[in-house]
Order: C-alpha cells, then structure tokens, then sequence
C-alpha cells in the first residue's frame, strides 16, 4: 500500500508541476465560459433585418396583422396589386400580400415574394390563421364571456400520492450536474490514465517502476493518483463556478444540495468512476500510441458513452423494461441509477441489486486490468491484437 | 556463501520454452556475465530473477543480513534494462528521488547521494534539468545512478555500456568494480565481449534458453580447447606446418598467419619444436577469445 501511496503522489505532482495541466486547468473554463457566451454573442449580432410587405388588404385586417408581427416585420398597404408590386420591383418593399374579400370564407390567402422569407412566412401564417379564427368566432354571434368559455385551455395538475415519488426540481438539477461532472472526471482523468500507462511504455520506464513495486501496486497508484488529480481540477473549476452561479442566478445552491441524495450519487459515481478507470489503464497498457489504436480499443474507450443512450428512454419510462435493464448493466447502471433517483424515489433493493453487480463488475474487471497491465506493460514496440490479450488473461501467475 | 541461488528456473510462453532449467550462484561482491545470443532467453531470465515475469517451475533464493528468503526482494534489487528510458518530461534529481523512495530510501538521503553520484559523473549542472535536456551519453549515466542510488545488494546491469563513447566507458566500469567490492552481486548481460573479459569473475552463456557453458573465464577457455599461435614471419610458413601439435593454419595477410594447434598440445611443447634458425618477427601463443567462443556457441550452438 505504501508503493502504491508512493506512485499516486508520484502521478500527482508530476502533473501539477506540468504545463499542459496547468494550461488544461486554466484553459477548461475560459472554454465552457466560451460556449455559453458565444451563442448569447451570435443571438445579438444577429439581429433579423428589417423588411417591409405591401399589404392588399381587400378584406379590412391589417391592423389586427400589424399587431401580431415583431418588430421589424413591417406591413404597408397598398391600393391594389399592380402598385405592390411596382414597389417590390423598386426594391421598396420585399413582398406582398394579397387579402380577396373571399379570404374569411376560403381561408386562402397569397404571399408574393422577391426572396424567400421563411419567418416571414411563418409569422403571416400564424397570424392569419388567429385573425381567421377570430372573425369566424366573431361571425357566429356568441358574446365575449362564451367565446372565452369555448376556447378555454384545460389544465392538467399533476399531484403525487407519496410525497417522496414528487418529482424535485433542485434534486434533478443536482443530479443532472452530478452526472456531467463525473463525466467530466472519467474523461479527463480517465483519458489522462491511459496515456499514463501508455507512457510509462513509451518511456521505457515500466521496467525499471516493475523491479521496484508490484504491477498492481503500480495500476493501484496510477489510478488513485488521477483521480486526485480530476478530483483536483473539479474542486479548483467549482470554486470560479459556484460564486459565478450564485452571483448570476438564483438558483439556491445549498437549498438544491440538501435535497440531493448525495450519498448514492457518490457510491455510484465513484464505482462508474472507478470501473471505467479500471478499463481504460487496462486499454492503454496494450497500445504503443493512441494513432494506431484498434477498433477493439476504440470502442472500449467510447463504452462510458453508452449510458447516453439509455437517458431519453429512462426518463419517459423511469420503470420500463430498458430502465430495468440499464439499471442493472453495470456499464450504464451508475448513470441511470443516479437519474432514476432522482425522479423517483427506487426501492432499496433494486439500489442493492445494481450496486452488488457494479462493484462485482468493477472487482472483475480491476482483476482482469491488472493482468493485462502486468503483461502489457512489458510488451514494447507494437499495439497487442485482441487475441494477444486473451492469450495474457489466460497466463497463470502463481 | 551465495548471495543469489537460481535452481533450474523455466519459463515457457505458450509451447515455447524461452528459459530451460537454468541454474547459477553467485556470491557476494561478484561480477557475474549473463551472455548469449539476441533471443537466447537472457532478458526473460532476467524479468524472473527480479519476479517481474514469474517462473513456470524453479526456485530463486537470495540470502541478505542472514537471512535466506525465496526470490530477490525488491529493495535489494538495482536494474539497468537494455530496453531504457526516463520520464522525459520530469526533472532529474526528482526522478532519482521518486526512483529511489520505491526502493524505500528516505527523500533526505536520497537527494544527497544523488547529487553526490551526480557530482561523480560530472552532471551536477543538470540536477535541475529535465531528462528531455540530457544527451544519450547523460542520461544513461543518469540511468545508472538509479539503479545503484538505493545501493542494491543485487544490480542487474543489461548491455550499460551501449551507446557510451571510452571515457564514460571506463567510467561506468570503475563504478561497477566499486560496487562488487562493497558486496554487491552484479549479474551485468553484454555483447562487448571484451569488457565482459575484463569485468566478469564468473561466466553464464546462454543459447535457445538453455545453458551452454559456465564458470571462470579461464575456465572457459580452457573447456573451449586449442590454444591459437599467431605468427608474423617473412620465412614462409611451411616451416611451422611440419611441426608436430599444428591442426591448421589461417592466413591473415601477406606475412601474418594463425594456426590452431592440437586438443592437448602445450604451448611449451610446441615452442621447443620451433627450429633456431627460423626468423620471427612476432609471435603469441593464447586461448581463443571469448568473441570467438561467443560466435562458435552462437552459430555452431557447439557444446562441448
């Protein structure tokens, strides 16, 4: 254990003394800072231009349309067609509309154009069909308070019976956030891992680290020491980020954290942590150089990614048949269990049953890692074939 | 008393047997040449000796302060792999300090004696440097200084004097007859035979994982037979071929020749045979060399 201690301080400092962390930890926020700025950035540099339509408005409702579009949609008259259109061919006006008295029994109404304008397009429709509703509405003699009566929208409240099944905003939002930043972690530290093994490889040194310390003693320390090191770089991005929320938004932190079950969150983040760790040291003691990963290595690398897909389906069906599934494979379980929780409250048992297969998995899997490192880590000069790696599960220590 | 006992370690990679029922001793403050042709099972024995790679049969005892245990512990052990390498990107005595902590050598001590080495190697102006700094020549000095840095009971020194030019040569071999003298085992694997002449107390050689022959140099030699006569003469060499004890002659240039006496025929017996009258320029009598050993077991696999 104490090698193992050794090796993770070892991982921990070499990486905080180095510029490519450094400039990685400082670089990361200045970039999610960037992806929500830039679209708040093109949103207002990209302001619609204005453009103006004639109107031949033979039926009397221009002002109501008028009223109806945004700003810089505006609605001219015109007297009949042939002046609308001088105008469009002057390049005063972009289009016409043309309203024949018949428009509030057909419902049918033109739109001439010099160019395209799906906005246009859709704002007039709209806003036709509300105007065509109305003076039908109007036509049929009912008075304001039955017009309201018959167009009154139902409304739907939804009431749980047991108050721990309500579904909780602040318990969701932090489960969500939770989910990203355990991703977050097992891609970079996991990713960091990899080429860590990878490295010791390529740097000739595994050798010289393996007449010293166990080659479990070695994976041991190599994983721990990262996941200091994400556990670092988290702790270091929530400290700008949580006084930025705070300021920014009203969103009650602590509130929001106390409604949070947080201790299943970490069990199960930190076993997914844990067994895509497993996996990825495991990976990246078979490989030379990440170019000529395989594609057997490519899609374990992408495994973590699976849970992906099980989110939509969950979520619309918290206790279907592919909930239960997900909730029981160990390689999404510790996403969906965490999502699951939060919108409902889940039996213990199924909390068990998901956990005892998941910590299971990641013991075998762990076992299994520690084999191929300890071969893998001496094989110099080439990226192993899958059945190179069956072949080394296979050999017997004694 | 023995040091390392290694009794009949066999390491087989599917049906393939890299290492055959191989045994050896050393003892204490000896050097102990590991030699064989590339693929022979010399790296492989090694990974075992120092339980990197587990034997399929066989047993390794190390006795250290009285105490006899199975296998090497991993303290006692310095390793200089052929395959080397550092962590580029991290700073040298940092390095030795982390190297040597694994060993179980505490920072303070650590760092005072790899700045002595690193004084001895005239590198002190690198101690801060990043190995990405160091030249070849530099950082395989800086290679050496860990393996040793935790001063091992058993260093394993795998080809350390490849890429060295002589200064740093004689250099490394001053360091390695230090260390043998302050009671080391040094197990040093090389193909510059003729340093493993000069170093090696005790010689293993080793073909297709088996072993072929063992013991002093001497010992060798003497088990690998004829001496050899090199001759240089303007007389014409007719006049050595008629002697008794001559198996065959080489010529080597226009006046320079070696001939292959008989198993058996002493170098004295041979010279009183020599007429007075025959004019030589030079003339050595000597026991092959280890290179031409090495190349007879290599291509030949000849065991005698």
């Amino acid at each position: 254990m104490n090698n193992t201690f050794k090796i993770a301080k070892w991982e921990v400092m070499r990486n905080l003394t180095n510029k490519q962390f450094i400039i990685g930890l400082l670089l990361t926020p200045l970039i999610m800072i960037a992806f929500i700025a830039f679209p708040i950035l093109i949103e207002r540099f990209n302001k619609p231009a204005d453009v103006v339509y004639q109107v031949v408005d033979q039926v009397g409702i221009l002002p109501l349309l008028q009223d109806m579009m945004p700003e810089h949609i505006t609605l001219k008259p015109s007297s009949d067609q042939a002046a609308a259109e001088k105008l469009v061919q002057e390049g005063e006006a972009d289009g016409y509309l043309l309203l024949e008295p018949q428009f509030l029994s057909t419902g049918h109404a033109q739109l001439y154009y010099d160019s395209s304008n799906q906005e246009v397009f859709g704002a007039l429709s709209s806003a036709l069909t509300l105007v065509l509703q109305q003076q039908r509405l109007a036509e049929s003699q009912l008075e304001q308070a039955q017009l309201a009566y018959l167009t009154q929208a139902a409304f739907l409240e939804s009431i749980a019976i047991d108050e721990a099944d309500a579904p909780n905003f602040h318990k969701i939002t932090v489960s969500a956030v939770a989910i990203v930043v355990i991703y977050i972690l097992i891609f970079s530290s996991g990713s960091m891992l990899m080429m860590s093994a990878l490295q010791e490889r390529r740097d000739r040194m595994a050798e010289v680290i393996l007449s010293s310390v166990r080659a479990s003693d070695l994976m041991r320390g190599k994983i721990i020491g990262h996941f200091l090191l994400g556990v670092i770089q988290l702790t270091f991005w929530t400290a700008l980020a949580l006084p930025a929320v705070i300021y920014f938004t009203d969103f009650p932190v602590m509130e929001a954290l106390a409604a949070a079950n947080l201790p299943l969150i970490l069990f199960f983040g930190l076993l997914g942590y844990l067994l895509i760790a497993a996996l990825f040291i495991g990976v990246g003691a078979t490989m030379e150089d990440v170019q000529q990963a395989g594609n057997s290595q490519g899609l374990v690398i992408m495994l973590p990614a699976l849970a992906f897909l099980f989110v939509g389906p969950v979520i619309q069906n918290p206790n279907g048949a592919v909930s239960q599934f997900a909730s029981y494979f160990p390689f999404t379980s510790w996403v969906i269990i965490i999502i699951r929780d939060a919108f409902s409250a889940l039996p213990t048992w199924q909390i068990g049953l998901s956990g005892a297969i998941l910590i299971a998995t990641t013991i075998l899997i762990s076992l299994m890692a520690a084999k191929i490192f300890r071969v893998g880590m001496l094989m110099y000069g080439k990226n192993a074939t899958p059945r190179e790696i069956i072949k080394w599960l296979r050999y017997k220590e004694r | 008393m023995n040091l390392l006992e290694v009794r009949e370690i066999t390491k087989n990679y599917g049906d393939k047997t890299v290492v055959d029922q191989i045994s050896f001793e050393a003892q204490a403050g000896q050097i102990l040449g590991l030699l064989g042709p590339n693929g022979a099972g010399k790296t492989t024995a090694i990974r075992m000796i120092m339980d990197i790679t587990v034997p399929d049969s066989g047993e390794i005892w190390f006795t250290a302060d009285g105490n006899r245990t199975a296998g090497v512990p991993r303290h006692a052990i310095g390793y200089l792999p052929e395959e080397r390498g550092l962590y580029r990107d991290a700073k040298i005595v940092p390095l030795l300090v982390f190297l040597a902590g694994l060993k179980g050598v505490e920072p303070e001590t650590a760092r005072r004696r790899a700045l002595e080495w690193l004084e001895r190697f005239e590198l002190q102006n690198y101690a801060n440097a990043k190995v990405e700094q160091l030249s070849k020549g530099m950082a395989q000095k800086v290679q050496f200084i860990a393996a040793v840095l935790h001063e091992p009971k058993f260093i394993v020194l795998d080809e350390p004097f490849s890429g060295l030019d002589p200064v740093n040569q004689e250099l490394i071999k001053t360091e390695i007859r230090n260390l043998a003298a302050r009671g080391a085992v040094v197990l040093l694997s090389s193909h510059q035979m003729n340093i493993v002449e000069e170093l090696c107390d005790q010689i293993f050689l080793i073909h297709r994982g088996q072993k072929v022959v063992s013991g002093t140099l001497r010992q060798i030699k003497e088990s690998y037979g004829n001496f050899r006569v090199y001759i240089e003469t303007e007389a014409g060499i007719e006049q050595f071929t008629k002697l008794p004890g001559v198996a065959d002659v080489n010529r080597l240039s226009e006046s320079r020749w070696m001939l292959n006496l008989q198993d058996g025929t002493a170098p004295a017996k041979f010279m009183k045979a020599v007429p007075d009258s025959v004019q030589i320029d030079e003339l050595q009598i000597m026991r092959p060399s280890l290179h031409d050993i090495f190349v007879k077991v290599a291509t030949g696999g000849e065991n005698q």
